[in-house]
């Protein structure tokens, strides 16, 4: 199909945009940015092509380049997997990427930054990276895509490099998100040992399968114990299932790291020394959503692992809680933000590790939305306050920037999930996926889901707080400072894409209204259907990549059920109604402590915990300490071992052979009759070894 | 024919250049080398496209491309012959051999201000050296080629190195030296204990490889004793631990060319001659071995790389991260699988690439600033920033980004490596282990990177720090240029390493 013909170009365009604005930039206006936006345009243009051509029930798996042709070993290649989840996910990507674009127009060009070819080369480096992986076919284009990611987080986090924060906070994140993807390289190496293969999901020609894919092979061999095609068991000595699910668990291991999950969430909040667009690029599609959109991806490879499963879910219901505590005494607008990512993206693991596909994909696309819109709004925000970004600075903003303070409010509606804003319906879809399957799955899974959902429900209160509070502090009551007071004024570069986002997130919730659907008995529940497929043909039988499958591994292999503790529709509102409640809850809270003229900080009311907060729970000093205080005395320690003990031992024997030579060189004194004398002696000496030997005597 | 060209003009050109006065010697010298390195690429090319010598060129001598043979000596009942010859193995290593040199040589222009026609001189005289090592079929002659490598290496240590460079030129020699006489009594002792009549190498690997009754010693066998002796022989020129110590003194002692040929291509020499000698030779033997083999690898890997972590010299840190990146090659030659021995092939050709432009950069950016130090300078991206752009390519690089070649070799090993059968059940767990290697070597890199190039600008020495010239940087944009390109394509070499490497595993991932 056309669509699929072009659908590499939607990758290239932004390669080539990177190109231009690296060599060429400084010669054109905007430093690049004219490119990049042209590029980032033509790829959505081209997305949205290659969404309807797959809404038409076309889908597309081929490769397309060889990167190693193996003789006698494994092929490595190229490929892309277009189907539902991948076409959503460039939308979503191409998206955002042409706003932030935009946006940059008004926050850097405007602001008169230096440097912005590098810039704009990064931006389009990082949207083709993340595009690249996207739409990979298998694990290890989808590996080598997503280190590049890491690689572009590095060059924009630490785009103002003459300052000493953003070089240490780029470090920190390429470094944490290396720790997670060495265990996510040994699982590539893994499956591609176990599996001969790396592919998400089969090719087919005519109806037949030309290359498996592993999750399959993976369902083969533990539901109908097909293990001919499966290597490695001999050699772990592991039952087939508890292979894949130490394989599931390594890949994990970069999920957790670039998804900022806890323990290796330290990174994020770091690189929130980047510039503004940046952030709203990597939290709310790019970087951080390509861990949890990996799960996604591979998700027939865990719903057959309940071991798994229970540690994502774990995992996400203990991060959305755990950051959600710790965003609630920030006082830096970003910093805010940036623990609501880290806790957002704990609701879609939370949701993917309890049976939840579609429920995470959802809250997926929301928060793509809401979060960019926030992040933009704070950079609106930021470059009225000439790079203040501390909230008791701000204050009474709502008058003096209307267009901001409104769509800002829409995308805090919607992360804190009032009805009927984006982030409502897909929060909502998440905990009641959890709440269900935690009474209908029996033994320590639906016991490890209740505990996550009590977590993830227990942080939607936390979340209505921070976010309320940030948007009293920042736009609401008295002005706190002069800047606050005059602030710099934004033009439609930053105004447009705030715009489209805030109707946006008002109303993107609406593409899967489940409570609605359920309610009514109408078929509005769009994406249940768009990542459900066909019931019979189509790409879920080509591909099996549909959530219909899904559903049926979870129940029959890991045993997920669901259970209602009332009839299922009450269940679907009651859920939804204590959800709401908390979220009102917490954000009358704040209202209530932050409202009026001259609000104060609360924050000393917490007393020792709130120094516990502020610190982050001590992660970073303990982590740092594993570096500076632990490893680097350690490899001191080895260094000084090595001149001393391995380079000592070389120079030793140098030693010694230097002052055997002198004590040898004695012998040549110089003087005749002594040479005679050896002579003779050596002469004598033969004649009896020699007489010995030869039996003369 | 091709290659006697190559190293008649190399050796000819040396003298030339060491008889030219020291204005123009550096221009000759690299004009010069052009030749060879211009020579070998359209070698390859038809190598590559007329898949000339799909073999190994030990297992399969009829198939060499490139291949001459004339009779040289007789001596004692051994036919000695100059013989050479290329395969999918050796070929990828000229061809790096050739360009590096003369990249090395534009490279030396700036920071070379002393006696320059005998520097230059050297370098060629090097060169044919490292060709004939490469192109050798003949033990004779490799050995002559081998030992050959030495003699300038130590005088371009010794003489125009830097302060502590006699200690680390008589290191080097003694060190590499009683390493070449380990490895030569271990080697001759097979071959008078097998009915050899000439010292060819094909004609070697076929009397060792179907050897029976060799006596053994002490309960060992003579083959098990004759490969640890050539593996400690070869080992030190890799080097792998504890065997190290020559080298860091070495590079930081050398000038920046002359590093950027020992990491670039000496190493090389040692893992090139472990997989004809030990690994193709005495296969039997490596395979027995394989599991206390890995295990030297995955230290060297994870040792090197932890006193990286300790360096505060930039060319420190290189080379010890060369020990480190060396310890892969060693894991995927145990592994015995097309990917592993193949990933260990196309990892030293990534890795000479790399390294070298990893001391290239570091030179440059020594040459104006006259530190190496990290602290004694921050901030440089501000002052020359194609140089420091360079850097950070070249450093992601060496942290195995994929798409850049470094990667390709990295996940080549380790996918060759985690279910090699000579590595039993061990091999997913010391594979692993030595993968940690990734994360290490991104810590020392990005470190050093925070603190030497951004940040405000500083400098400790008293000099002037503006962008570097374009001869300067002109090398580095050349070797950036290979590293992505056989990280994009690394069929573009590994396609014939394979072609060569597969008749020594027969089959497997």
């Amino acid at each position: 199909m056309a669509a699929f013909t072009y659908a590499p170009a939607i990758v290239l365009l932004p390669f080539v945009s990177f190109l231009v604005a690296l060599f060429a930039g400084d010669r054109m206006p905007k430093g690049g940015a004219l490119a990049g936006i042209t590029a980032t345009g033509g790829s959505l243009l081209l997305s949205i092509w290659v969404a309807l051509t797959v809404a038409g029930g076309g889908y597309h798996n081929e490769f397309v380049y060889t990167w190693v042709a193996g003789v006698e070993s494994v092929t490595l290649r190229f490929g892309l997997l277009l189907d539902p989840l991948s076409a959503l996910m460039l939308l979503i990507v191409t998206l955002i990427s042409f706003l932030v674009h935009i946006f940059s127009l008004g926050y850097m060009n405007d602001e008169d930054e230096t440097g912005l070819p590098r810039y704009y080369a990064g931006l389009g480096l990082f949207t083709a990276s993340m595009l690249g992986f996207v739409v990979a076919n298998n694990l290890l284009m989808a590996f080598m895509f997503f280190e590049l990611v890491g690689l572009c987080s590095y060059l924009l986090i630490g785009f103002w490099f003459r300052e000493d924060g953003p070089p240490s906070a780029a470090k920190k994140a390429f470094l944490v998100t290396r720790f997670g993807d060495y265990f996510f390289l040994i699982g590539v190496v893994g499956i591609f040992a176990t599996f001969g293969t790396g592919l998400f999901a089969p090719i087919t020609q005519n109806g037949e399968v030309v290359a498996q894919s592993f999750p399959v092979l993976a369902e083969h061999a533990v539901v109908d114990g097909e293990t001919e095609a499966i290597a490695m068991l001999d050699t772990v000595g592991l039952s087939a299932q508890a292979w894949f699910t130490v394989l599931g668990l390594l890949v994990l291991g970069g999920v957790v790291g670039k998804s900022a999950q806890f323990p290796l969430h330290t990174w994020l909040p770091d690189a929130m020394e980047g510039p503004t667009p940046v952030s709203a690029l990597i939290h709310a599609a790019t970087m951080v959503a390509a861990g949890v959109y990996l799960v996604a991806r591979m998700y027939g490879f865990y719903a057959i692992s309940p071991t798994a499963l229970a540690v994502i879910a774990l995992i996400g219901g203990f991060t959305a809680l755990f950051a959600a505590t710790m965003g609630l005494v920030k006082q830096e607008i970003k910093q805010v933000l940036a623990y609501s990512t880290i806790s957002q993206y704990g609701y879609m693991m939370l949701a993917l590790g309890s049976g939840g596909y579609i429920a995470a994909v959802f809250h997926l696309t929301t928060h793509a939305v809401f979060k960019a819109l926030l992040f933009l709004g704070a950079g609106s925000v930021i470059i009225a306050m000439h790079h203040n970004e501390n909230m008791w600075d701000m204050g009474g903003l709502k008058e003096k920037m209307p267009v901001t303070y409104w769509t800002f409010l829409s995308g805090s509606l919607a992360l804190a999930g009032i009805v009927p804003f984006a982030g409502f319906w897909s929060k909502d879809e998440v905990l009641y996926e959890a709440l269900i399957h935690g009474f209908g799955t029996e033994g320590g899974l639906g016991t490890a889901y209740l505990v996550a959902y009590a977590m993830g429900l227990l942080a939607v209160f936390f979340t209505g707080f921070y976010t309320f509070r940030m948007v009293y502090l920042t736009f609401h009551g008295d002005a706190r400072s002069d800047t606050a007071r005059n602030p710099h004024g934004v033009r439609w570069n930053v105004k447009g894409p705030l715009a489209v986002l805030g109707v946006l997130a008002a109303t993107v919730g609406f593409i899967n209204m489940k409570p609605v659907a359920k309610l009514t008995g109408a078929h509005i529940d769009f994406l249940h259907a768009w990542l459900a497929g066909p019931d019979e043909g189509g790409w879920p039988a080509a591909l099996v990549t549909s959530s219909h499958h899904y559903e049926g591994l979870l129940h029959d292999v890991a045993h997920v059920t669901a259970g209602y503790p009332l009839n299922e529709t009450p269940t679907l509102l009651a859920s939804a109604a204590v959800s709401l409640g908390l979220a009102l809850a917490g954000a009358g809270a704040a209202t209530a402590l932050y409202r009026g003229s001259d609000p104060v900080e609360h924050t000393d009311k917490l007393g020792s915990l709130k120094t516990l907060l502020m610190h982050n729970y001590y992660q970073d000093e303990y982590q740092v300490w594993l570096a500076t205080g632990l490893t680097y005395p350690l490899a001191r320690a080895m260094d000084k071992f090595d001149q001393g003990v391995v380079d000592g031992v070389v120079n030793g024997i140098s030693s010694v052979s230097l002052f055997g030579g002198s004590r040898i060189r004695r012998i040549q004194s110089g003087v005749v009759s002594n040479y005679a004398t050896l002579l003779t002696l050596g002469l004598v000496l033969l004649l009896a070894i020699f007489g010995l030997a030869g039996g003369w005597f | 024919m091709w290659v006697a060209a190559l190293l008649a003009v190399t050796l000819f050109g040396s003298a030339a250049v060491m008889l030219s006065p020291d204005r123009y010697a550096g221009k000759l010298a690299a004009a010069v080398s052009a030749v060879p390195a211009l020579a070998s690429v359209y070698m390859y090319y038809v190598f590559l496209t007329q898949n000339g010598g799909a073999g190994n060129a030990l297992l399969s001598p009829g198939e060499v491309a490139f291949g001459q043979q004339i009779p040289w000596i007789d001596l004692a009942g051994y036919q000695i012959a100059y013989y050479v010859g290329l395969d999918g193995v050796s070929m990828p290593l000229l061809a790096l051999t050739t360009i590096l040199t003369t990249l090395a040589i534009v490279s030396a222009w700036t920071p070379i201000d002393e006696r320059q026609s005998q520097f230059y001189g050297l370098m060629l005289f090097m060169e044919t050296s490292l060709i004939g090592v490469f192109a050798a079929l003949d033990f004779f002659l490799w050995f002559v080629f081998w030992e050959g490598v030495l003699i300038p290496m130590y005088f371009l240590i010794g003489v125009w190195g830097g302060p502590r460079r006699k200690y680390a030129a008589i290191k080097f020699f003694v060190y590499t030296n009683v390493a070449s006489l380990v490895m030569f009594a271990g080697l001759f002792a097979l071959v008078f204990n097998t009915d050899l009549t000439s010292l060819a190498l094909p004609a070697m690997a076929e009397a060792f490889r179907n050897a029976s009754g060799l006596p053994t010693i002490a309960g060992f066998s003579l083959a098990t004793i004759s490969f640890v002796l050539m593996f400690f022989g070869f080992a030190v020129k890799v080097p792998v631990f504890p065997l190290h110590t020559w080298l860091p003194d070495a590079h930081v002692e050398a000038p920046t060319p002359v590093s950027v040929m020992l990491a670039g291509v000496l190493l090389k020499m040692g893992t090139y001659a472990l997989l004809r000698f030990n690994f193709t030779m005495l296969a039997e033997t490596a395979q027995a071995l394989a599991v206390p083999l890995a295990i030297v690898g995955v230290v060297s890997v994870i040792y090197g790389a932890m006193l990286a972590l300790a360096q505060r010299d930039l060319k420190r840190i290189v080379a010890y991260s060369s020990i480190s990146s060396m310890g892969y090659v060693i894991l995927g030659l145990v592994a015995f699988t097309p990917h592993g021995m193949g990933g260990a092939t196309f990892q030293m050709v990534a890795h000479g690439l790399i390294s070298g432009l990893m001391f290239m950069t570091v030179g440059v950016i020594y040459n104006t600033t006259h530190t190496r130090m990290v602290g004694d300078m921050s901030g440089l991206a501000d002052r020359m920033p194609w140089t420091v752009g360079i850097f950070v390519a070249a450093a992601f690089g060496y942290m195995g980004l994929p798409l850049m070649a470094g990667f390709a070799g990295e996940f080549l090993i380790f996918q060759g490596a985690f279910d090699a059968a000579t590595l039993g059940s061990a091999a997913p767990v010391l594979t692993s282990l030595a993968m940690f290697g990734i994360v290490v070597v991104a810590g020392y890199l990005l470190w050093a990177m925070q603190r030497t190039l951004f940040g405000g600008f500083s400098l400790e020495t008293d000099y002037e720090v503006g962008p570097a010239a374009f001869h300067d940087v002109a090398p580095l944009a050349v070797l950036l240029l290979l590293v992505i390109a056989l990280g994009v394509a690394p069929d573009l070499s590994y396609d014939m390493i394979q072609h060569a490497i597969t008749p020594l595993t027969g089959g497997g991932a």
